[in-house]
């Protein structure tokens, strides 16, 4: 029943070993990962689910090995899309499955090995962290334990990718042989429940469905498993074989079956420790991490703590990241000019608009917040790898289900500060499918890297440099007061229901491992380029076309120049003296208005004249449906037309000459809150399955938005 | 167990005739034999009315007496002699052991006690003396008992409550969830109550009737709470601590 598979790749030893890495959450899996698979690696989503699937490859004694990482999950019971997508990727028959454990938490850890066990996989052990047990004073006798578990067994520091050389052998020898007969001991009682139900399994083509774990779920009353057997010939019979030996167990043991059977893993699990665990932690492991908690997650000093971190981060991101920001800016500038002096100076030629306009100007001008984006992340892949995410989730609950969300929404959310996108798939982690849809629908609320680029634009041209961080946190503070407002309302109306499971684990400190930060970064750095050099790069130059077209056949500006109401001369002052490039701007004006987007801008002006815009605002708006970053594209391509002045300094003084901040303000409200973008929409019909909560996400936010730009900016009025 | 376990004519003998059995069962034990005079002498009577008793012995096959000084046990007589001793010894050592009587008065209570029970209820007796003797917590737990051994008190009679103080903590402890558990305190889980998602997440986590569960801290304004199990550092609700049924970690 275990054999086929594995014997067939030992009569073809040069054929792809394929590698599950299975363990619980914060066990060290993804760094031990990236030190396997270095930079071969690859992350997509699941099918159907949204899963992160993270593979890659990596060589061993010349036989190529796929690895895949699975997510990390305390067990194989299928309550979560985690744990379906674990099983099923165990259902896949790998060749290996490498379960990782962290070796300060064997206990709960090795309960996932006993299912894994079960499931007539070909395991390897790897006791991650090693390092950190052996400090405690632990000491676990290896030999014995391959013997006892009979497969390899060995010790690794995953981020520190020690003892990585071992697991790849451990890896080889244990593709070299199939995998044995599993010696999981579970006691009498159990052990003649699996032996009734395993003959009258379905036989079928995975093997899953004739495993121990199939068998141990059937008894335990698994639904979903229940149902899929049910509808197999045959699998009747499985079912109620299961049904009598779980009513003779909980009649025997006096307990219910869920609890026998979790009983059986842990047992288990204690009687191998007590064999090889030749010496107990004598320290403490958590002493230091119970010492920072202490002061991180302290009754009075969390919150302002919680409140600091997340203050730093966005200083990080805005302060540090000034100077790279620089750097794109002048080499965009730079590029700019240098292909813009392939032509004649004064040249009107279509091409040279488009590439420096269209092209250079539009994808530039997003290229040059990522820094910004790489720094956010960086922050957030710091809160989430030394463990303090979870706290943060610990220290928000409270809040976050008072207004109906779940503090496991908070991640998702947090997530959604770098891009909605990302942030709404990563509301899978939440089990219940309410708690998911609430999150993800005010999930656009949170404003993300994309809006970031925006708030660099307007924030320093409006407000004196004092202003400006407390400025960007008041907007971050808005739509996050918003979000948990919309989501109490949603929970009370559209979405109302009990809540999903909490408990959640807090893993000790760890220092974040300074080799995965880069792989995160370089992904998530990528991910935005990609963005700018494909979505971003087609919207500029469709914008580019839309404000460029169609001309109009004569200038109002010449007209009037012609009637000698105005006088072209070296100093303009006087509104009836302009300089050459004052009329040349006049003239591109003219051009911008007569053009498409012009033309759509003019229509809508009206309707939003209440929130203080005018028809450049309102055109460079609808390239922030496309995507939010569009909409500093939009500007630069609206006033570099307008100004011969380029870059963000240049598009920072025109906005400055031409809005007073309370416009700013009225502008900042209305991207943070309305139009999420076009993705954003895609992505939320996606995740939730329906038109109708992604036009719901749509409309409302966007009704929402015009209704508090409007409040502010009439309120303001009568101040300002 | 195996001595009292046993019928027909013992069912028959009176008292007087079972202590002489006992006696000369014990005789044989201690020196070998018995004889008329040391029978007479240990049960404090005439040698004549030893006769009478043997004869009667005699008749049921229990004793073998031919009017010679000796007496010999017939292997049915010395079944009994065995199971009626150690009815003797096992009252002796209830009261002196477990009630704490003076050793000479336990004696004494044995011996006006162990005639008057049928072989049943002896039976039921000794079973639950054997269940003491493998269980010494319960004795032990019987003697600290602070409102039974409150001897100032005397007896309750038909006032005594359903349980002790101590008692009254681990029979409430069903209706105690990890809800109700102070901050820095422990407790013991004895029951999950959750249903679905959440109960097979507390199970996963190793949150299993008999673990021990301590509350480390908890979030501002009491929710969530943040407990230690099986090693591991958990965050869970109110509302679903509210679930755990617990008992005070002894």
């Amino acid at each position: 029943m275990f054999a086929a598979a594995t014997a067939a790749s030992s009569i073809f030893p040069a054929t792809e070993i394929r590698v599950a890495l299975a363990g619980n959450p914060n066990c060290g899996k993804t760094s031990l990962f990236n030190a396997l698979t270095g930079a071969r690696q690859h992350v997509a989503n699941y099918p159907g689910v949204t899963v992160e699937r993270r593979s890659g490859s990596c060589d061993i004694d010349d036989r190529s090995v796929s690895v895949i990482d699975l997510p990390g999950t305390y067990s194989l019971s299928s309550y979560s899309p985690e744990e379906r997508v674990a099983q099923d990727e165990l259902t896949a028959t790998p060749d290996v499955v490498v379960m990782v454990a962290d070796s300060t938490q064997l206990q709960r850890n090795l309960v996932l090995l006993a299912q894994i066990m079960q499931t007539g996989a070909n395991p390897v052990l790897c006791l991650n962290m090693a390092d950190e047990a052996r400090a405690a004073g632990q000491k676990i006798d290896l030999p014995l334990m391959e013997k006892l578990l009979g497969f390899p067994v060995v010790e690794t520091v995953g981020h520190r990718a020690q003892g990585v050389a071992d697991l790849k052998r451990a890896i080889a020898r244990a593709a070299a042989r199939p995998a044995g007969r599993s010696r999981l001991v579970l006691g009498e009682l159990m052990e003649q429940a699996l032996a009734a139900i395993r003959p009258l399994l379905p036989a079928r083509a995975e093997k899953i469905f004739a495993s121990d774990w199939m068998a141990a779920r059937l008894l335990a009353g698994d639904r979903e498993y229940g149902k899929r057997v049910q509808s197999m010939p045959g699998g009747q019979a499985a079912l109620d074989e299961a049904k009598r030996q779980r009513e003779r167990i909980e009649a025997r043991a006096g307990v219910d079956i869920a609890v026998f059977v979790t009983e059986r893993y842990f047992g288990f699990v204690d009687g191998l420790l007590r064999e090889v665990r030749t010496q107990a932690s004598t320290a403490d492991a958590r002493q230091l991490t119970d010492r920072i908690d202490a002061v991180l997650v302290h009754r009075i000093f969390g919150l302002p703590i919680f409140a600091l971190v997340m203050y730093a981060i966005f200083w990080l991101t805005f302060k540090v990241g000034e100077v790279p920001m620089n750097w794109i800016d002048s080499g965009v500038h730079f590029l700019s000019s240098q292909v813009a002096n392939l032509w004649p100076a004064g040249s009107t030629s279509l091409l040279r608009s488009l590439l420096v306009d269209g092209i250079i100007g539009g994808v530039g001008g997003v290229v040059v917040f990522l820094p910004n984006i790489v720094l956010l992340f960086l922050g957030l892949a710091f809160l989430e790898d030394t463990g303090y995410m979870a706290r943060a989730a610990f220290l928000t609950d409270r809040l976050m289900h008072r207004f109906g969300l779940h503090g496991k929404s908070f991640i998702p959310m947090l997530s959604g500060f770098g891009c909605s996108v990302p942030g709404i798939m990563a509301t899978r982690t939440l089990e219940n499918h309410r708690d998911r849809l609430v999150t993800m629908l005010v999930l656009p609320l949170m404003s993300c890297g994309a809006r970031l680029t925006i708030w660099m634009l307007i924030i320093p041209a409006f407000f004196p440099p004092a202003w400006r961080a407390p400025m960007l946190w008041f907007v971050y503070a808005v739509g996050i007061i918003l979000a948990l407002v919309l989501a109490l309302i949603l929970r009370k109306t559209l979405l109302r229901g009990d809540d999903a499971p909490f408990v959640m684990e807090l893993p000790p400190y760890r220092l974040p491992t300074l080799r995965s930060v880069p792989i995160k970064m370089a992904e998530r750095a990528g991910l935005y380029l990609r963005k700018a050099g494909t979505t971003i790069l087609g919207i500029s130059i469709l914008l580019w076309a839309a404000t460029a077209f169609p001309k109009p056949t004569s200038y109002r500006v010449d007209a009037e120049i012609a009637a000698g109401r105005i006088v072209v001369a070296a100093t303009g002052h006087a509104p009836s003296q302009l300089t050459e490039q004052q009329v040349a701007a006049r003239r591109a004006a003219e051009n911008l208005e007569h053009s498409v987007a012009g033309r759509i801008g003019h229509t809508l002006e009206p309707v939003f004249r209440p929130l203080g815009f005018d028809w450049k605002i309102v055109t460079a708006m609808m390239g922030a449906f496309a995507a939010k970053e569009i909409f500093v594209a939009q500007m630069g391509i609206v006033y570099s037309i307008a100004d011969t002045d380029k870059g963000t300094a240049g598009l920072r003084a025109v906005l400055a000459r031409d809005y007073s901040p309370l416009v700013a303000l009225s502008m900042m409200l209305f991207l943070l809150v309305g139009t999420p973008c076009m993705a954003t929409v895609v992505v939320t019909r996606r995740e939730s399955g329906k038109w109708g909560y992604a036009l719901l996400q749509l409309g409302g936010l966007t009704g929402i938005a015009y209704g508090l730009s409007a409040l502010v900016f009439q309120v303001g009025r009568l101040f300002v | 167990m195996a001595a009292v376990a046993h019928n027909t004519p013992d069912a028959e003998i009176s008292s007087s005739l079972e202590d002489y059995l006992e006696t000369i069962y014990l005789l044989v034990q201690e020196q070998g034999f018995a004889r008329v005079k040391d029978v007479a002498r240990a049960r404090d009577v005439k040698a004549a009315s030893v006769s009478i008793a043997l004869r009667r012995l005699a008749e049921l096959a229990l004793v073998r007496y031919e009017r010679r000084e000796y007496i010999a046990l017939t292997p049915s007589g010395e079944q009994a002699g065995r199971r009626v001793f150690s009815r003797h010894r096992l009252l002796t050592r209830f009261f002196e052991e477990v009630l704490s009587m003076p050793s000479e008065a336990a004696g004494e209570q044995a011996c006006a006690m162990e005639h008057s029970l049928t072989d049943d209820a002896m039976d039921r007796m000794v079973r639950f003396f054997e269940f003491l003797g493998t269980c010494p917590s319960v004795v032990e737990s019987f003697r600290q008992c602070p409102m039974v051994q409150d001897s100032k008190r005397g007896p309750h009679m038909g006032q005594l409550p359903h349980s002790c103080v101590v008692c009254m903590k681990k029979k409430e402890s069903p209706s105690m969830s990890l809800g109700d558990v102070k901050p820095g305190q422990s407790a013991v889980v004895t029951k999950i109550n959750a249903v679905g998602a959440l109960r097979q997440r507390l199970l996963d986590m190793g949150v299993l009737p008999d673990t021990v569960i301590e509350i480390e801290r908890v979030g501002l304004g009491g929710d969530p709470f943040w407990v230690r199990c099986q090693g591991a550092r958990l965050a869970l609700r109110r509302s679903e601590a509210n679930s755990i049924m617990v008992r005070p970690a002894d």
